[in-house]
């Protein structure tokens, strides 16, 4: 929870989680999936668009997306069809998505003239822009923003810096530079750039920008009966389910909701942090430099953009994996999901065959809802005790490199850096052989997970009641 | 002994809906202001939870909150 607000666009998708979960409840998720924009959406509730006809194509969009359907690919199909196909084979889909029909197309985000423009003789504004958007008006450059395609050729050639870049909340939001706009000037996510870190997700004040999730699945999966479900709790798990709601609470709750296992993934850590640092020890030896693969966000975007210290990552299984691959070998028959608070952790479980599903914190918690679990009112409580403070404390930026120091007595240097523009920035020096330590420590977001996009709590709290519950055990 | 009351719902939906952020105002309430007020927290208040988060200041329930609101509804109404 990045400092932002629950936004009304949070709230609304929270609540369209809760009405889907009913469904699936009550077993009319496929009878009853159509009248849902129309159910949520009515002419007195809040409209942000023209009228409430497009709120509910937006809505409708947003459904496919919860159901973890790409909106783009199932446009022609109807939320009753693809209702009735869940639950879905196959893992392979976009974990982040533009909502076409709720991306605003920005006005704000274009190119402005400001007055500081002197009508100069050069004109290199008119010369260089590609599709002739700019004419002179009134001893003033203008911009036809119907012809403008937004490629910044203008500010760049004004010799009096005249023309100012007013820049999207998504793109601005985004550090990789993974989102452009098409030729509707809506939003476009660049497939190679993005790392699914949910920024942009987080940043548009639209709520154009969505994630598609495994939410209805694993409901169907817990309704159903039929399957046994294992849940993965993330280290940064601690005190995002609610004010006072202990650890051995949640495990309860977990229970009660009809997981038949409840795992820390801080068990997994541990596993990790050991293999890490007979990892780094090699590399100390060798006078090279590691890089930490815990954060799928960081180590996608080394591989997407650094191709040359590819070999620096880390092999070593993130804990999810180690965690999923623990209780598979103990129970072929039990299906994993990871709980935390990260987008990129879909990614990532694509492409692991022992992950079965991710859901993150608010999606938990909308499944307590809908099943009218409220943790607050429970006394019951099954103790959690599954990892030590080397594992649990990889919820915070420094963790990790904190437990290597631990585990590796030798003396070397290390780093830990938070946030992928920084990130970035910090590889380039190891790439150019800058750099003057042996580990690399990297978290996508700031603060490392617990400043992820899904957390509840404040990462000021959060780091304190991980600690806490680190030196519990 | 403070003369107002103000009691935050911690349940699950109004923790959903961003009961946090409300503890969190309370915390960050300027020191004048937060003397005066005594906070308690609640499973459930009145069983309004689909107009998550609820709080009641002073015997009033209000519905729909959020960091804002509750700040204007502390200082029009504190005694």
């Amino acid at each position: 929870m990045n400092g932002k607000n629950i936004s009304e666009v949070i709230k609304l998708k929270r609540r369209l989680y809760i009405e889907l979960l009913r469904l699936v409840k009550t077993g009319k998720l496929a009878e009853e999936i159509s009248n849902l924009s129309q159910k949520m959406i009515t002419k007195d509730s809040p409209r942000y668009r023209c009228c409430e006809f497009k709120e509910r194509a937006i809505f409708d969009q947003r459904i496919k997306a919860v159901m973890g359907f790409n909106i783009a690919s199932n446009k022609d199909k109807s939320l009753k069809e693809l209702a009735k196909s869940l639950p879905r084979q196959g893992k392979k889909r976009n974990i982040v998505e533009v909502i076409d029909t709720a991306c605003d197309s920005c006005p704000i985000d274009k190119y402005l003239v400001t007055d500081a423009c002197r009508n100069c003789v050069a004109h290199k504004c008119v010369n260089v822009c590609p599709v002739n958007a700019i004419v002179i008006i009134q001893n003033k450059a203008y911009i036809d923003q119907d012809k403008c395609v937004e490629c910044g050729k203008c500010a760049g050639a004004c010799s009096y810096n005249a023309i100012l870049e007013n820049q999207r909340p998504c793109s601005r939001a985004c550090e990789l530079d993974a989102i452009s706009s098409d030729s509707n000037r809506q939003a476009k996510i660049d497939r190679e750039k993005c790392v699914s870190c949910g920024s942009c997700i987080t940043a548009c004040p639209f709520g154009a920008i969505t994630e598609t999730g495994d939410l209805i699945q694993v409901a169907l999966e817990l309704f159903s009966e039929k399957n046994s479900l294992a849940a993965m709790l993330a280290p940064s798990f601690v005190g995002q389910f609610g004010y006072q709601q202990s650890p051995a609470k949640i495990k309860y709750g977990l229970k009660k909701l009809g997981f038949e296992e409840v795992k820390e993934v801080a068990a997994g850590a541990e596993i990790t942090a050991a293999a890490e640092s007979k990892e780094l020890k090699e590399k100390i030896m060798e006078e090279e430099t590691l890089l930490s693969s815990c954060c799928p966000a960081f180590k996608r975007m080394v591989l997407n953009e650094f191709e040359s210290l590819s070999r620096l990552i880390s092999n070593t299984d993130s804990p999810m994996a180690v965690t999923a691959q623990k209780i598979k070998n103990e129970n072929n028959k039990l299906k994993t999901i990871f709980i935390g608070p990260c987008t990129a952790k879909k990614e990532e479980a694509l492409q692991n065959e022992n992950v079965d599903y991710v859901l993150t914190f608010e999606e938990l918690l909308a499944l307590f809802t809908a099943h009218n679990i409220n943790l607050a009112e429970i006394e019951e409580a099954e103790k959690l005790e599954d990892a030590g403070v080397l594992g649990r404390q990889f919820a915070y930026a420094g963790g990790l490199q904190k437990s290597l120091r631990e585990l590796v007595k030798v003396d070397y240097k290390s780093k830990q850096i938070d946030g992928l523009g920084r990130l970035k920035k910090e590889l380039y020096l190891i790439k150019a052989k800058k750099n003057n330590y042996n580990f690399l420590e990297g978290m996508a977001c700031t603060g490392g997970c617990i400043g992820g996009p899904s957390a509840m709590i404040s990462k000021g709290a959060a780091k304190k009641l991980v600690q806490n519950f680190a030196e519990s055990n | 002994m403070p003369k107002n009351t103000l009691k935050i719902c911690i349940g699950t939906p109004c923790h959903l809906m961003g009961a946090s952020e409300l503890l969190e105002l309370i915390n960050e309430l300027d020191q004048n202001l937060r003397d005066k007020i005594e906070l308690k927290t609640s499973h459930c208040i009145d069983d309004c939870c689909e107009q998550a988060p609820v709080a009641e200041f002073n015997g009033r329930i209000y519905q729909d909150l959020n960091p804002e609101k509750l700040y204007k509804i502390i200082r029009d109404n504190i005694r």
